[in-house]
Order: C-alpha cells, then sequence, then structure tokens
C-alpha cells in the first residue's frame, strides 16, 4: 500500500520530467534534419527566385531546372557517380578481404607470433607519420597521384581497430574447438577461413562493410590531396573542387558574383545543390535499413575508436 | 635412477636435434598459411602505416626534390626553429586546443544530456525513430557539409542574411566562426556521440531504480545518484581518450566548411589544416612536416599518457 501511495505523490514531477525529454529530443530530431531540407528547397527552387528571395525553406517559385541541368550534364556527372561507385564496391570488398584475412591469424591461440603481429598492426593506432610524410610516400614512392589508385588504397584499405574487431569477434564467438575439430577433418587454413571463419562473423562483417562503404563514398581527400584531373574526380571530389573554384573566384581580387560565374559555365546555385542532393541521396535511402547495424558498430567502435 | 637410462652418447643427442629441427620447419610449414594470409595486411600497413612513420625524418631535412628525399642534406631542427618563430605556430595551436577543449566539455554535457533523455522515453516507439534521425547529420561527408553551412551563410543568397535583411559576408568575418564551427560540430556530432552513453545506461540495473523510487527518489535524484555515478567510468575513459587527441582537429570541418578562406585564419587555422596549407600551397615541406611531426609525437605521448591513466582506473577499458 505504502508503495502506491510514495509513487503516487512523486507522479507528477515524474510525468513533467517524461514529456520534456521527449519534447526538447522531439526539437533535436527536427534540428538534425532541417538543414537537410534547406539544400532540397535551393535545388528546386527556379533561379528567378533564388535572385529575389534568396535561400528560402518555401520557395515562392519551384523549378526542376536544376535537375535537369544535372540530366544535361549527364556524362559529367554519371563519370564521377560511376568512379564512386565502383570506389566504394571494389575498396569495401578488398577492405573486408585484408581485415578478416589479417585477423583470422591474430585470432588462432596456437598461433605462437600472433602477439607480435598484433603488436605491429596496434602500433599504427598510436602513432602515425602525418599528413606530410603520407604525402610523400604516395606520392613519390608509390607515384599514385592523379592515378584511381588515388581515391582506393590511402588510408582507406584497412583500418587497425577494424582488424582488432574482427579479431575480437573469432576469438569470442568461435571456438577453437570448432577449428581444430576441421584440422582434423583435414581442412587448410583457407578452408576454414572461408567455410567457418567468414560465415560465422557475418554481423561483424557486416558492420565493418558499411562502415568502410561509407567511407569511400564520402572521401574527398584523398581527391583533395592526389587528383588534379577531373576524368579521375569522384562526386565528392567534384564537389569539393566545384565550392573550392567558387569560393577562390569570388573572394580573388575579380570579386566574382554568382551572375558572373554562371556565364563561366559553372553551375547554378539550385543546379550545386542539386548534385549535393544526389551525392546524399543513395545514404538516404539506405540509411533506414543499415542504421542498426551502424549504431552498433559505433558503441563497439565510440569507446576504442 | 632415471639418469641412467639417458646415455651420454651423443647419438641420442643427434636424433633429437634432428627431431627439434625437423619439428620447427614442420611447425613453420603448419603455420605458413597463416603467415600467407596476413601478407596483403602486413604489405598494406608497411606502405601505408609504416613507411610514413619513417618519413618524419623528412622534418629534420632541408627537402630539395630536384635531388631526391634521400639525399636532400639534414638541418637538425632547423625546420622547427623556423615554424615557431611564426606567428602561425603559436595561432594553430591556440586554435586547435581551445576548440578541443571547450568542445569536449560541452560535447559531454551535451552527449550524456541526451542519453539521459534518450533513456527516459526508451520504451515509446518514437524513440526508434528519433535515435536514427539524431544520427543521420554524422552519416555526411565535410564537402556536403560546407554545402549546407554555405546554404544558411552565402552573402547574397544565404538564409541568415535573408532573414536578418543583411549582407554579411561570413566567410571574411573570423570573429562569427568559433560559434558557427561550434554550431556545426555539435549538429553534427551530438546524435552519434551520445549512443555511447545510450548503451552504458541501458546497461544499468533497472531494480536500481526500483529501489530509489520505493525510496522516494524523484527523476533528478536517480539521474544524480544513480545515472551519473554508473555512468562515470565511461565518462572518464571517454574524456581521457579525446584528451589523447587534443592535438588532432576535424581537417573537413576547418578546411572544407570554412571554404579554406584565409580571412578566416585567425579563428579556424589548426594543426592539420596548417599541415595541408604549408604542403600543398606555400610548398613549404620543411615547414609542414615539422608541424606534422610536432603533432604526431605530441599525440602519441598524450595517448599513452591517458592509456596509463586508464589502466590506473579501469584496467579492462584500457587500449593496451
Amino acid at each position: 500500500m505504502e508503495k502506491v501511495v510514495v509513487k503516487k505523490s512523486k507522479h507528477i514531477p515524474e510525468k513533467g520530467f517524461h514529456y520534456t525529454a521527449m519534447v526538447l529530443l522531439i526539437l533535436l530530431a527536427i534540428y538534425s534534419v532541417i538543414p537537410f531540407f534547406l539544400m532540397l528547397a535551393i535545388s528546386i527552387s527556379s533561379e528567378a527566385t533564388l535572385a529575389k528571395n534568396g535561400y528560402q525553406f518555401f520557395p515562392k517559385e519551384l523549378s526542376f531546372a536544376a535537375y535537369k541541368y544535372l540530366w544535361a550534364k549527364r556524362i559529367t556527372i554519371g563519370r564521377c557517380y560511376l568512379i564512386t561507385i565502383v570506389t566504394t564496391v571494389v575498396g569495401t570488398a578488398v577492405n573486408l578481404v585484408l581485415t578478416s584475412l589479417f585477423a583470422y591469424p591474430l585470432s588462432r591461440q596456437d598461433f605462437k607470433h600472433r602477439n607480435v603481429f598484433a603488436f605491429i598492426l596496434f602500433f599504427t593506432l598510436l602513432f602515425n607519420g602525418g599528413l606530410t610524410a603520407t604525402y610523400i610516400v604516395w606520392t613519390r614512392i608509390f607515384m599514385i597521384k592523379n592515378t584511381v589508385w588515388a581515391l582506393l588504397v590511402p588510408g582507406l584499405l584497412m583500418g587497425g581497430m577494424n582488424v582488432l574487431m574482427v579479431r575480437n569477434y573469432y576469438a569470442a564467438n568461435i571456438p577453437y574447438a570448432i577449428i581444430e575439430a576441421a584440422r582434423i577433418d583435414g581442412a587448410n587454413d583457407l578452408k576454414i577461413y572461408t567455410g567457418i571463419m567468414v560465415p560465422l562473423s557475418k554481423p561483424v562483417m557486416t558492420t565493418i562493410g558499411l562502415f568502410a562503404a561509407l567511407g569511400y563514398w564520402n572521401n574527398w581527400t584523398n581527391g583533395l590531396y592526389y587528383i588534379s584531373d577531373s576524368k579521375l574526380y569522384s562526386v565528392q571530389v567534384y564537389l569539393m573542387k566545384l565550392m573550392n573554384d567558387i569560393a577562390y573566384l569570388k573572394s580573388s581580387s575579380y570579386g566574382m558574383e554568382s551572375a558572373q560565374l554562371a556565364t563561366m559555365s559553372f553551375p547554378t546555385e539550385g543546379a550545386r545543390m542539386a548534385i549535393a542532393m544526389i551525392a546524399i541521396l543513395p545514404i538516404l535511402m539506405v540509411y533506414p535499413f543499415i542504421q542498426k547495424e551502424l549504431v552498433k558498430g559505433m558503441v563497439v567502435g565510440g569507446v576504442k575508436g | 635412477m632415471a639418469k641412467k637410462n639417458v646415455p651420454a652418447s651423443s647419438v641420442y643427442d643427434g636424433l633429437l636435434a634432428q627431431r627439434n629441427k625437423k619439428s620447427a620447419k614442420a611447425t613453420f610449414a603448419v603455420y605458413l598459411p597463416l603467415y600467407l594470409m596476413m601478407l596483403p595486411g602486413f604489405i598494406y600497413l608497411i606502405c601505408n602505416n609504416y613507411l610514413p612513420m619513417f618519413g618524419i625524418l623528412i622534418a629534420f631535412k632541408n627537402v630539395n626534390f630536384s635531388v631526391g628525399v634521400f639525399k636532400s642534406p639534414w638541418v637538425g631542427f632547423k625546420n622547427f626553429e623556423f615554424l615557431f618563430a611564426t606567428n602561425d605556430a603559436f595561432l594553430m595551436i591556440r586554435n586547435t586546443l581551445l576548440y578541443n577543449i571547450v568542445w569536449i566539455a560541452m560535447g559531454l554535457v551535451i552527449a550524456v544530456t541526451i542519453a539521459i533523455f534518450m533513456a527516459e522515453i526508451s520504451e515509446r516507439k518514437i524513440a526508434k525513430v528519433i535515435q536514427p534521425i539524431i544520427c543521420f547529420p554524422s552519416m555526411i561527408s565535410a564537402v556536403i557539409l560546407s554545402y549546407i553551412v554555405y546554404g544558411f551563410l552565402s552573402t547574397n543568397y544565404g538564409f541568415i542574411n535573408q532573414i536578418m535583411g543583411t549582407k554579411t559576408n561570413f566567410y571574411t568575418k573570423a570573429q562569427y566562426w568559433p560559434f558557427i564551427l561550434t554550431i556545426v560540430h555539435f549538429w553534427q556530432s551530438a546524435g552519434q556521440s551520445s549512443i555511447i552513453y545510450m548503451a552504458s545506461i541501458g546497461g544499468i540495473d533497472k531494480s536500481m531504480y526500483e529501489a530509489a523510487r520505493i525510496d522516494g527518489a524523484g527523476k533528478l535524484k536517480q539521474i544524480l545518484y544513480i545515472t551519473l555515478p554508473m555512468l562515470r567510468p565511461m565518462i572518464i575513459l571517454l574524456l581521457l581518450l579525446s584528451i589523447g587527441r587534443i592535438f588532432n582537429s576535424d581537417f573537413g570541418l576547418f578546411y572544407q566548411v570554412t571554404l579554406n578562406s584565409g580571412r578566416l585564419y585567425k579563428t579556424t587555422q589548426t594543426i592539420d589544416t596548417y599541415v595541408y596549407r604549408a604542403l600543398m600551397e606555400m610548398n613549404n615541406v620543411g615547414m609542414s612536416s615539422a608541424a606534422s611531426v610536432f603533432q604526431a609525437i605530441i599525440g602519441f605521448v598524450l595517448v599513452l599518457l591517458s592509456n596509463l591513466i586508464v589502466r590506473r582506473i579501469d584496467p579492462q577499458s584500457a587500449l593496451f
């Protein structure tokens, strides 16, 4: 009886906290998506509206001219898209193979030198040579400047943290007895890897694959450092160069304005936002289906990332 | 007694040695596939991580690409002396540290608050919608982010200038950027950074809250005396880890979102953007590598130190 009384007396303030939390979180959610609506609104405003009213959430006059412009430029933009898709698919696939291949021996408790290799891997998480040295190594030794390798290889192919994550998953979830039994049955290590480790580690591979894919899709720094040939631009690199060129022209002594820029065959304000929109569209479309995996990865990677 | 059974004769020694040799060979043969499996990743680590580590020697050379990096003369700490004689050095270190310190403190409060609120409504269906939405901004690249920020700040068309009826050129006004970057940073990272705390709160034993309620503790008291103390190890751990990265900054935010505007350097230049600009725009390999090595070495020391402290407090959370 007493319990009920106590509960009742605390009833009102607790409800208050509950609803405050809910309202604030809903506001936060709205705040998180509002900027994307501005992007969308700019991309579907007519140029006349933009010139008169600037960027508005509710454009007075709708126009799909920006998207028509993208269609007219489909060869350039299509190539950027193709490069993004190819590097994302190939990069993610190679990343998964390299990561799991490196993780499997590290998880084998009978493998004597596993600690040596684990340390070699782990040390890369603690110390790095910095951008200058990395840049010089990739451009002067490996000569990857203006090759497609620049978009695939530097920094993105295998992450130390991911290898450790997969190693821990193998060690915790796949009993050594299974591996031993397979070996007694005559399976070699490659067979064990492809037949046991990979199929049994789907959850962790999915998480790592998603983060790798997101990393490739969103990567623009490799393009900034190593690519100047416009034939090799990915979507992100194309958008980055476009924005930087415009910012440069606007800030330079010419003091160019948007109207002048348009005559220089730069995409219009709306068209630029439209390109940015189609760059995040694929993420937006798959996000509802992959967000659970991503959240799981953030919890694991959050601490030790 | 047993000794008698083992002859001193060297015949057996030879056999034993032979067997050991054979088994060493056999062991290697058994583990050869494992070595081969690690080979591709190992080569990648050498190329991507270890060669650049040796590249820090560049900071102690006067690099001249016409004679090659290896033949360039050694200059000792000259590059560092030049670097720290400039005003840039003070500015970039100050900016990097200030942004990090303020953001670490603010980030902690924001992330924990969101997590506590999320835990409060976690029973409701709407929580399953809110969580992915507030995490979504962390899925986009700094390039897209720069487009969004430009939509708000552009001089002629920008949304802010439209509603204020002004024509402020934000990209030339350094004084606004500490605020702009703080808003942008938390817009992008608040949701994601709260997830780890949400997971920790989810792991707290529910019966503790039950007991507290029976004892008459309200929500606020439950948070103060149960949730926060239970989160303490995680908070300390994440704080120490971010202190280990205090000399690093988000290059995309400080370079791309500011559109690399030279007029903003006073408040937007960080070590990372300086390293890039010195290398690519000033073509000053010496200064760039000096700043980059300075950052890498201090970062390394700080990571080791913070890990040492983490291990003292909570050995399981330590990185090593």
